[in-house]
């Protein structure tokens, strides 16, 4: 199946929502989108996606997708006072939440979400996903169920590194920090955009990734199968679509499966923001598709090398600290 | 200059200095996926093949010999680095970073036996290598000194006339320059020409400097080739996975 | 002026709000197993000196040479939180110059080797290292967003 095949069924899949274009144009007031040589509007330069907007709308808010400007302060000023509460103290929710039993974790300093909730158009979502209405993620077919019963029994087990998570085994990033889609994790929520009319590549700070989209081209072989899947992409107007597939059954993106179909658009709707729109298909999983759109927010860099795997002291710690705890467990 | 230079010393290319078509900014148009074809992450310098360190993978881990890489034949090392070399070479299968699938710092990047991409746009400038996602932003307006070490450093580059020179310090001291366990300090300066000399075909060099374990700066040169085939691209090589077992394997719980 | 539905919404939001929960929620698996590292029944308490800091990720080591009792010495390693978001602050890898004293209070790792987390390491004048936004030993460098 080639790209074009690949993107009706896509326009067709993620139906009325495709076919509206965001609805900040590309040019407002006295701001038109800047181009490289070739004539694109030019995604280039440092981009934060850090928000205070969760990927699902929280329960307390349901039926509510976006807020008023004087409810989003609120929000926006509680996160605030949290982070000063929790400014220079050893404890706080997060090292709490880790269930470490009090042996510390990351403080305040360390989280990085950001200071405003996503806003698009203007307006403020309470919510990352956008589609399905309710802004939850669809819900999980059986099949899918058993496979993420599996990795969470196996979060649990020491038995081996093959036993551990991807981000603590340093393969990927806690979380979906490359994805496809991208998702903010805790800190280091980076990106560098560099264009040209051949490949537009985007690396992802967390844990250097070079995403590297092939403009125009054709998908690998169903044979080959990637972390990151196999991105093309193609303009469409002045967003940039890029068609990945070919993912491992390994990425486990909220479970997902070999299957995994995203789609993700790109448009510059100002000066500091592009538009960020992605589409997650994968029926083996999802009992339908969803659509999760936020804004990336130009940053000051630069992007700071994350090597992980060259450090990680840790795992050989946590293996070795679930043998010990075996061997006096056997001595008694 | 530096181009006919390189070309007056290098018999059997064309004569005539070469002049690349223009990238979207303005300079020579170095885009493209490269690689080395050489033994050069086996051992920089001349020798002839050795047996490999695995008992079980036969050929395919030996080394095939090769020619060297290094202008005057010889690494300039001090004596007790010297010493410290030979260790390494002593030890390669417990200490090569590259075994560990570490990032493989500056320059042996370059030449390892997989495929780069070099991503030119109008005012961005980015490297990407299939081994282990290895990356390298290089920044076109210098930063400062680097806060911190890397693995692959930090890279400043500038246009000379045809030649992209890319500066590359703030090094972290744990990257080998190749297979043989040669190696440097966190004083490593390396300083990087690409010119492109043909369609096909880029001349690479390397000037590397540290007085903490050589005694004066010494070069690399080699031509880097342009994957030509239709639908190039770099694969996935995420080697992270495939060394766990030999990293942690000492870790796992034994069966009773 | 708010109408006083608009008041009354905020309220329910603040209320939502203070639960905190929500906003620093963080998933099972979207974090650094701490507690399979180190030990909440082995706390320690190291007085030493800076030998070496690791600016490595994911987490930072900071080397800590602790002289005892007996005049013997003996090398921790305590651990801290990924670099980069201190490098964004300014600090760098000469920002704790080595001989530089701290006190560490942490928990030992599990598997009893000379590694701690480091739940708070202050400096000689009074400074928590690495917990809040003033507390890098650094300039305080406001992200560009």
């Amino acid at each position: 199946m080639n790209y074009r095949t690949i993107s009706a069924l896509a326009l067709a899949f993620t139906g009325f929502l495709a076919a509206q274009t965001p609805t900040a144009k590309t040019s407002s007031k006295n701001w038109t989108v800047p181009r490289t040589p070739d004539g694109k509007p030019d995604l280039q330069g440092v981009w934060t996606n850090a928000t205070l907007t969760p990927l699902e709308r929280p329960a307390a808010v349901n039926g509510k997708a976006t807020f008023t400007d004087a409810e989003a302060a609120v929000w926006e000023k509680k996160s605030k006072d949290d982070e000063a509460k929790y400014d220079g103290k050893a404890d706080n929710p997060i090292a709490d939440s880790l269930g470490s039993g009090g042996t510390g974790g990351y403080n305040a300093l360390f989280v990085d979400h950001g200071t405003e909730l996503a806003r698009v158009d203007g307006v403020k979502r309470t919510s990352l996903i956008i589609d399905p209405p309710d802004g939850k993620v669809p819900p999980i077919t059986q099949e899918a169920k058993a496979r993420n019963a599996q990795m969470m029994r196996s979060m649990s087990r020491f038995d081996s590194v093959k036993d551990r998570p991807l981000g603590e085994r340093c393969l990927t990033s806690f979380g979906s920090s490359s994805g496809p889609p991208m998702l903010p994790v805790l800190y280091n929520n980076n990106y560098e955009i560099v264009q040209t009319p051949e490949n537009i590549v985007i690396l992802v700070e967390m844990v250097h990734d070079a995403r590297i989209v092939r403009m125009n081209a054709t998908h690998a072989p169903t044979s080959v199968r990637q972390w990151f899947g196999d991105s093309i992409g193609h303009w469409e107007g002045d967003t940039l679509v890029v068609d990945t597939t070919n993912f491992t059954d390994k990425t486990r993106f909220r479970g997902a499966s070999e299957n995994l179909h995203v789609i993700e658009r790109f448009t510059r709707v100002d000066a500091k923001t592009i538009l960020y729109r992605v589409t997650i298909d994968d029926s083996s999983t999802f009992a339908k598709s969803w659509t999760i759109e936020y804004p990336f927010v130009a940053t000051k860099g630069p992007i700071y090398e994350y090597a992980c795997h060259e450090g990680n002291y840790a795992m050989s710690d946590i293996l070795g600290g679930a043998r010990k705890a075996e061997a006096e467990k056997e001595k008694k | 200059m530096l181009a006919s230079l390189l070309v007056a010393s290098t018999p059997g290319l064309a004569q005539q200095v070469y002049h690349a078509p223009k990238g979207p900014d303005g300079h020579p148009n170095l885009n493209g996926i490269w690689q080395a074809l050489n033994t050069a992450d086996w051992d920089l310098v001349d020798h002839s093949a050795r047996p490999g360190l695995v008992v079980a993978d036969g050929t395919l881990s030996a080394d095939p010999g090769g020619i060297g890489v290094v202008e005057g034949g010889e690494i300039p090392y001090l004596p007790a680095a010297l010493a410290t070399k030979k260790k390494n070479f002593e030890n390669r299968l417990k200490l090569d970073p590259e075994i560990r699938c570490y990032l493989p710092g500056v320059p042996r990047a370059n030449y390892m036996p997989y495929p780069f991409q070099i991503f030119q746009s109008a005012k961005a400038l980015f490297f990407a290598y299939q081994y282990d996602g290895a990356v390298r932003n290089i920044f076109l307006k210098d930063p400062g000194p680097a806060p911190a070490d890397s693995w692959m450093g930090q890279s400043v580059g500038k246009w000379e006339g045809e030649t992209l020179v890319i500066d590359v310090t703030g090094f972290d001291e744990r990257t080998w320059l190749d297979r043989a366990g040669d190696f440097h300090s966190d004083a490593l300066h390396v300083v990087e020409r690409y010119t492109l000399i043909g369609p096909e075909v880029m001349s690479y060099e390397a000037t590397i400097e540290d007085p903490k374990v050589f005694s004066k700066p010494w070069k690399i040169r080699m031509p880097l080739y342009r994957h030509v085939e239709k639908g190039a691209r770099l694969m996935e090589f995420k080697c992270v996975e495939f060394v766990e077992d030999l990293l942690y394997g000492d870790f796992a719980r034994k069966p009773k | 002026m708010m109408a006083n539905g608009e008041i009354m919404k905020i309220k329910h939001i603040a209320a939502i709000v203070s639960a905190g929960a929500m906003l620093w929620a963080v998933p099972a698996w979207a974090h650094h197993a701490f507690a399979a590292e180190f030990d909440a029944k082995k706390p320690v308490h190291l007085e030493g000196v800076v030998s070496k800091v690791e600016l490595i990720n994911p987490h930072s080591w900071i080397h800590v040479d602790v002289k005892n009792a007996d005049g013997s010495m003996t090398s921790w390693m305590v651990e801290a939180g990924s670099p980069n978001v201190l490098l964004r602050r300014g600090f760098t890898k000469t920002t704790i110059a080595p001989g530089t004293p701290v006190v560490v209070e942490g928990f030992q790792s599990k598997d009893g080797s000379l590694r701690a987390n480091g739940r708070d390491i202050t400096l000689p004048n009074g400074q928590k290292l690495f917990l809040g936004s003033q507390g890098t030993g650094a300039p305080y460098d406001e992200k560009g967003k």
